[in-house]
């Protein structure tokens, strides 16, 4: 019993870390229906610089390096919808286009923090890195902890933003009738950077508090894009709040299934449900059908 | 890619010689190389990127569907073939073999339930089997196997270089030929048309699923053979992560579009262009910056994906092309026939030819009514589309059906055509029950469509487009562009023939659908809004077409806004409503009858006919 608390514990814990990388996923989804290849690899960026190298540099916390990167990772993510996606977007290929550019621009990321800061393995050493609270013999690990907080704080800003601000309505409106916004006034191409690099931003964070109780290397990235596709494909794709509940059905299922399976195996299951979910409940993924000529 | 008349009496050796050619000249370069380690590796790399891209052109450039788990079939073919190896002792000769095999039916599993999925999709969906191969293998120890280091021709093992590099080329010749000759096959057309418009694919009898798969399994297994080959002559150590690893499909992505997707040269020309740079330059300064080969992939990719996503093979070509056209005067074809004065269209209609459109006669259809619906149900959401209609189709005979918008006009056709299965009723094409048929099934059986909206293969030439068609009932080339030929001599496009279908003007599209149609022989067709957009001429010429083809015993039904052109062509008419017959009978009948009337006018205007 204590076990399977422990695990549910573990599995909330890192299932809303996944979930904080999978909302700007879902955002950019929602707003442009592309898929952005280079989102975990931004993530992991992140980790880099600020997170590692400010707090070698200066000894700027990563708490703290989580709320500067959102400035320095809107502004890269504007940069990247500006420059390299808006280039593709509108073709009829757009969405495979799209999917092949960031996919390429997840390469360059990768490679290029392999030649700046090497492959070396990094790893966070603070004080809460791997201390643990002890409630009734059940472990919680207080970076994780600080982090879940955090991520919360950010997605109900985030959440906020998007519902109480004009801007934010104008996102919201952009995701739902393009072409309605365009004849209301709302210049499309403004809002999609300002969504991408919002998307951007918040995975940056994202990337920042894993980082204080993950070790990572430059191609951290690919192992946890996967998961956060499946923790966008469960949530329905374009809702941030669904990536989030998405990502926390991925975390208790990652730490769950280590009951059953071995834990080498964790993300094969996580995988295959990925899998599953593409196979039997593909809504709103499917090609359309009904009234279609 | 262009059929035309060179190239349907060319013979074989023609569209062969130069792949024959190049990978000749790959093998006497490798040849003269002799024992330069280094550079024989650069060749070999070359030729087996160049392989492996050109495999994964099959799926992802001829039919569109971008697989970015490509990786998974080359893994799948090396670790086979390594492991029966190391393991069992087996031939790789005879285990490449058992890896394709194998990439065939893991390609199967992947692909039957994800092709369903749209492009972005799909593409996603197939990444993640690498991606779970990965810890598997490595949970099971076989993280690194070591090929086992037995000298032999039979056992794939040299230590001249040069075999591999023989190999290599033998392969990549071979997969080109494959390529080259899908290129002009039934299969590529039906490839290059799903990947334009599936659903006008669907329509034209194309089984767009089973197509998808087939092209699927067949990159599979060329991927697997190219894999193994790749194992055994560069990686001597085969790790999960060198063969399943993300870096191998954004190469092969990189040398694909950096070449030119869907052409037979553009992989080979990519990789020419990008492998040496990789290598050089992962020798000059990669002990420094390792990873800098796979900074130049991704930076080619992301390049050449907004500079110039047609690739370099296409741009090569065209410039080719304009050159040629320069250098010498083009000779006289159908197509450069000067244009008289007269306005283009005026010279369509002359040129239409009405008695020759005859495919079938009257006594070949023994059922009448040819097309039974029997109370049918369809609803989207909660919005009745259609409510128990009942319609039956005299053969033979034009029907035209009426009604106002989103009366359920297109979806009655969508529902006779396949594209939608009724909840309820059911339906009879020629007493046989039709009701869960899907499209490219019934096209087969002989129903025919246009569409309201056009749905024109664009990269293709009218011709080419017409012959989508006549390859429904025709399997092979010759015969199908023979037929198509006549089709587009009878309804006056033949002059037009080679010019790719874009920027067409409404006339032409409406013509194009109803040749492509009428290409693929129909018993039954289904024309659905043929004047709208027209001017009154040409409403009444497409009148006259659409008479002179239920003339030839082709039955047709006809949705039409314009009443007025509707009943002059009609034999009988049926007026929808809200989704359910209103009315039935002779044009006159139908047309008189209040509620038509009331339908398209309103109740006053009822008001106002009775009175009179």
């Amino acid at each position: 019993m204590e076990n399977l608390i422990q695990l549910v514990v573990a599995g909330i814990l890192t299932g809303v870390s996944y979930g904080v990388l999978a909302a700007g996923l879902a955002l950019i989804f929602g707003v442009m229906k592309i898929i952005n290849f280079a989102h975990a690899a931004f993530a992991v960026l992140a980790m880099y610089l600020p997170t590692f190298w400010f707090l070698q540099w200066w000894g700027i916390d990563p708490f703290v390096s989580a709320f500067i990167s959102l400035p320095i990772f809107f502004l890269l993510g504007y940069i990247t919808q500006r420059f390299l996606v808006e280039k593709v977007l509108g073709t009829p290929e757009a969405e495979t286009s799209t999917l092949i550019i960031t996919m390429g621009f997840s390469l360059l990321i990768e490679n290029m923090i392999l030649v700046v800061w090497s492959g070396f393995p990094r790893l966070i050493i603070r004080p809460y890195s791997l201390a643990t609270w002890n409630i009734h013999n059940i472990l919680i690990n207080q970076a994780q902890t600080y982090s879940l907080l955090i991520s919360l704080i950010l997605i109900i800003g985030l959440f906020l933003f998007l519902n109480k601000t004009i801007i934010g309505k104008a996102v919201q409106a952009a995701a739902d009738d393009p072409e309605g916004c365009a004849y209301m006034g709302i210049n499309l191409r403004f809002i999609y950077r300002l969504a991408f690099g919002l998307g951007i931003a918040i995975t940056a964070a994202g990337g920042c508090l894993m980082a204080t109780y993950r070790p990572f290397h430059p191609f951290f990235g690919e192992t946890i894009i996967v998961i956060l596709f499946a923790s966008v494909v469960l949530g329905g794709m374009t809702s941030i709040a669904g990536a989030l509940i998405g990502g926390l059905i991925i975390g208790l299922i990652q730490q769950l299934c280590s009951l059953l399976v071995p834990i080498a195996l964790q993300n094969v299951a996580v995988f295959a449900v990925f899998v599953l979910c593409l196979y039997i409940r593909p809504y709103g993924i499917l090609g359309k059908k009904g009234r279609m000529v | 890619m262009k059929i035309n008349e060179k190239q349907q009496i060319s013979p074989l050796w023609q569209s062969y010689l130069p792949i024959v050619l190049v990978c000749a000249v790959a093998i006497l370069l490798s040849y003269l190389i002799g024992q330069n380690r280094y550079i024989q590796r650069i060749l070999i790399l070359v030729l087996l990127w160049a392989a492996a891209s050109s495999a994964f052109n099959i799926i992802s450039g001829y039919g569109g569907q971008t697989v970015f788990g490509y990786m998974m079939f080359m893994g799948t073919g090396a670790y086979t073939t390594v492991l029966l190896f190391a393991f069992l002792g087996v031939s790789p000769w005879l285990g490449m073999w058992v890896g394709a095999i194998l990439a065939v039916i893991v390609a199967f599993v992947i692909g039957f339930p994800t092709l369903r999925l749209r492009g972005a999709y799909f593409a996603v969906a197939t990444v993640a089997f690498p991606l779970m191969t990965i810890p598997l293998l490595n949970y099971l120890g076989l993280e690194e196997v070591n090929i086992p280091f037995k000298r032999g021709i039979s056992l794939m093992q040299f230590s001249d270089m040069r075999f591999y590099a023989l190999i290599a080329a033998v392969f990549l010749a071979i997969i080109l030929i494959i390529v080259r000759k899908m290129e002009h096959s039934h299969f590529g057309f039906s490839l290059r048309a799903l990947k334009q418009n599936e659903t006008a694919a669907e329509g034209m009898g194309i089984n767009t699923h089973k197509i998808k798969l087939i092209a699927f399994m067949l990159s599979a297994a060329l991927g697997a053979i190219i894999g193994t080959v790749y194992a055994f002559s560069i990686l001597y150590v085969l790790t999960s992560h060198a063969i399943f690893g993300l870096f191998i499909i954004v190469r092969i992505l990189s040398i694909t579009i950096v070449g030119g997707m869907a052409t037979i040269w553009g992989p080979f020309i990519g990789a020419a262009i990008l492998v040496p740079i990789g290598e050089i330059l992962n020798s000059q300064v990669g002990d420094r910056f390792p990873g800098v080969q796979d900074l130049i992939y991704g930076a080619a990719l992301v390049i050449a994906i907004i500079y110039m996503p047609e690739g370099i093979w296409s741009k090569l070509s065209q410039a080719f092309h304009i050159l040629a056209e320069k250098l010498i005067p083009k000779k006289l074809t159908l197509t450069a026939i000067s244009i008289p004065t007269e306005s283009p269209q005026l010279r369509s209609f002359d040129s239409f030819n009405l008695e020759s459109i005859q495919f079938k006669t009257l006594e070949d259809i023994p059922y009448n009514p040819i097309l039974k619906i029997k109370g049918v149900h369809k609803s989207f959401g909660g919005v009745n589309a259609l409510t128990n209609v009942d319609i039956e189709v005299p053969t033979g005979k034009i029907l035209g059906i009426i009604g106002p918008n989103g009366a359920g006009k297109t979806t009655l056709f969508n529902v006779i055509n396949g594209y939608l299965t009724p909840e309820k009723g059911s339906l009879f094409f020629e007493d046989i029950d039709i009701t869960h048929f899907k499209a490219h099934a019934l096209c087969k059986l002989g129903i025919g469509r246009t569409y309201q909206t056009p749905q024109i293969f664009n990269t293709m030439t009218i011709l080419e487009n017409i012959i989508i068609g006549s390859f429904v009932k025709e399997t092979q080339i010759a015969k199908a562009y023979a037929i198509a030929e006549k089709v587009s001599q009878q309804m006056g496009l033949s002059r037009r023939a080679n010019d790719p279908a874009v920027g067409l003007s409404i006339w032409e599209t409406k013509i194009l659908e109803l040749s492509r149609a009428l290409a693929t022989q129909p018993k039954l067709l289904l024309v659905d809004e043929p004047m709208a957009g027209l001017n009154p001429e040409e409403a009444h010429h497409i009148g006259v077409i659409i008479k002179a083809i239920a003339k030839s015993g082709i039955t047709v039904i006809v949705i039409e806004h314009v009443v007025q052109s509707l009943v002059k062509i009609a034999d009988r008419m049926v007026g929808l409503d809200e989704g359910r017959k209103i009315a039935e009978g002779t044009p006159d009948e139908v047309t008189s009858n209040p509620r038509i009337i009331e339908a398209y006018l309103g109740a006053k205007w009822r008001e106002r006919y009775a009175k009179h």
